[in-house]
């Protein structure tokens, strides 16, 4: 089943810095429900586009729209996840995770905090700081907080780059099950080819700086990716053509 | 060879350095550490008394000093005349009004400080408007307001709490301005992003983010206030420690000064100690 809520188009997204162009004429759609993961060089703009489908970050040209609202600031309705985590340090995993819900006017959020921190494995840690969670819990716990809001649209920027190898896995897993209960489109930035091929239902291939979309394909793989989809043989060979296709790009 | 640099390898692949030797058993030897230097001040005040090194009238022995310290808290008061400032038995109350002066004008300075260090640190606006009049008043030196202060208030206790007040104002002010600035973007685009709104971001961001540091500043600033005391009750009262010391100056009492000038240290170090032990419930959250 697919959600209903979320279709983002981009359309001709222009951005630069100054004299630097950073962003040229970005086109993209990603359905409602669905995952795109964008692939590109490092540097090449990729957290400055997911920037600005956050709204963020201006541009100079082009639209993006999510369920045809056109994006001109950051939103409930499009939650992003960083590398370093979006926690305040100052409050509990519990508050941190009932945020959203509790800015936004409801007061009643302790249902829906319990069934998240349920679903991150958070549970025993409700009263914890931040600080005195692993890096992968602090991930999750992110990714729980924005969650709350119950957002159509996920912004994911390499939100497990600074994990451990294991870790990491272990998150790509725990994602792909939590996207399969809570369809939510997902637009994932990473330069991880495996995080790519195991998250994503699209895959965008990025240019280097100025960044345009070079390639846009689907990913073949079910829902039912894991670990052992990582020894396939098509996955194998998958993946290094598309670590060919990055290398050139860049 | 290595192991003079690298230190000594313990039992159990525990590598003992001079510096982790030291921290393990640092707490003992080192409060007693802090004892020397009074203990040999002691001393040494002791020895220039009985040598005769200052005329007995100016300097009066630990013993003197000590005894007027009783009296001054537990010798039976003298109640009576207005306008005397009374030191036998009175060290109770003295120190209850000098208190009270303090944690007025501090609470105010505070609150004060808080209100526009956000100001400052929010708004370029604000910044723009009052850094150059809120700078140049910064640097002017506190003793220079107290010939104004009792021009306007006359020599009495308001003209003094303003003293204070103006004392403990600029570092609220300055940490409070320094840390807001310093919040890290990502806080407040997060919390924009899970539905913030900008009028209500100071309350949920800046203030909570900034807290341990603004800590930092009240700190400070309630010792300064605990100096400012001293100026605050030079004249124009009496009441206060500093009132009492005033009088004992006027009268040559050297042990009385000296028992004033313990009160305010003994004070001023408790005062901090249970600012940063309540402060440490609130800002537990930042590692320090």
């Amino acid at each position: 089943m697919s959600g209903t809520l979320g279709r983002l188009v981009a359309k001709g997204v222009c951005k630069s810095f100054g004299a630097l162009p950073v962003l040229d004429g970005i086109d993209l759609d990603v359905s409602a429900g669905r995952t795109l993961a964008l692939l590109g060089p490092s540097g090449c703009g990729k957290s400055t586009l997911l920037r600005v489908m956050a709204g963020f970050e201006s541009f100079e040209a082009g639209t993006v729209t999510v369920d045809g609202e056109p994006v001109t600031g950051p939103s409930p309705t499009r939650g992003m996840v960083a590398q370093a985590g979006t926690l305040f340090p100052w409050l509990t995993v519990r508050q941190n995770v009932g945020f959203g819900p509790r800015e936004r006017g409801d007061s009643d959020v302790a249902t829906t905090v319990a069934d998240l921190l349920e679903v991150t494995g958070l549970s025993d840690f409700a009263g914890a700081l931040p600080r005195q969670l692993s890096g992968g819990m602090r991930q999750r716990a992110a990714i729980a907080q924005v969650l709350a809001n119950q957002p159509p649209l996920l912004l994911l920027d390499e939100p497990f780059g600074a994990l451990d190898a294991q870790t990491r896995l272990r998150m790509h897993e725990w994602v792909r099950g939590l996207l399969a209960q809570r369809p939510t489109t997902t637009v994932l930035v990473t330069h991880d080819v495996d995080e790519a091929l195991l998250l994503g239902d699209q895959l965008g291939l990025l240019s280097a700086r100025p960044a345009k979309v070079v390639a846009l394909r689907d990913v073949p793989f079910g829902s039912d990716r894991g670990r052992h989809t990582l020894a396939e043989p098509d996955f194998v060979s998958l993946k290094a053509s598309v670590l060919d296709e990055v290398l050139e790009a860049s | 060879m290595s192991d003079t640099l690298a230190g000594v390898a313990a039992p159990m692949g525990v590598v003992v350095t001079p510096a982790t030797a030291a921290r393990r058993g640092r707490r003992r030897p080192r409060r007693l550490l802090g004892l020397i230097v009074p203990v040999l001040v002691l001393v040494a005040w002791q020895l220039a008394w009985q040598w005769n090194l200052r005329p007995r009238t100016i300097l009066p022995s630990p013993h003197e000093v000590l005894t007027a310290a009783d009296a001054f808290f537990f010798g039976e008061r003298v109640v009576g005349l207005s306008g005397v400032v009374y030191f036998k038995g009175a060290g109770w109350s003295h120190l209850a009004t000098s208190l009270s002066r303090c944690g007025q004008a501090w609470a105010i300075a505070v609150a004060v400080g808080i209100v526009l260090g956000l100001g400052l640190g929010l708004s370029k606006w604000v910044a723009d408007l009052l850094d150059p009049f809120t700078n140049a008043l910064r640097a002017v030196p506190l003793f220079a307001w107290l010939p104004l202060a009792s021009v306007w208030y006359g020599i009495n206790p308001t003209s003094g709490k303003i003293i204070i007040f103006i004392g403990a104002l600029w570092p609220v002010v300055v940490a409070t301005t320094d840390s807001v600035a310093r919040v890290p973007a990502a806080q407040i685009e997060t919390a924009r992003m899970l539905g913030t709104p900008r009028t209500r971001l100071w309350r949920r961001v800046y203030l909570p983010s900034a807290l341990p540091e603004i800590v930092t500043g009240l700190r400070l600033s309630l010792t300064l206030a605990w100096t400012c005391v001293i100026i605050a009750e030079l004249g124009g009262t009496t009441d206060g420690v500093g009132a009492m010391m005033t009088a004992a100056r006027e009268a040559g009492a050297t042990e009385q000064i000296i028992v004033g000038i313990f009160v305010f240290a003994v004070i001023g170090y408790l005062a901090d100690r249970t600012l940063r032990l309540v402060s440490r419930r609130f800002v537990s959250w930042s590692a320090t």
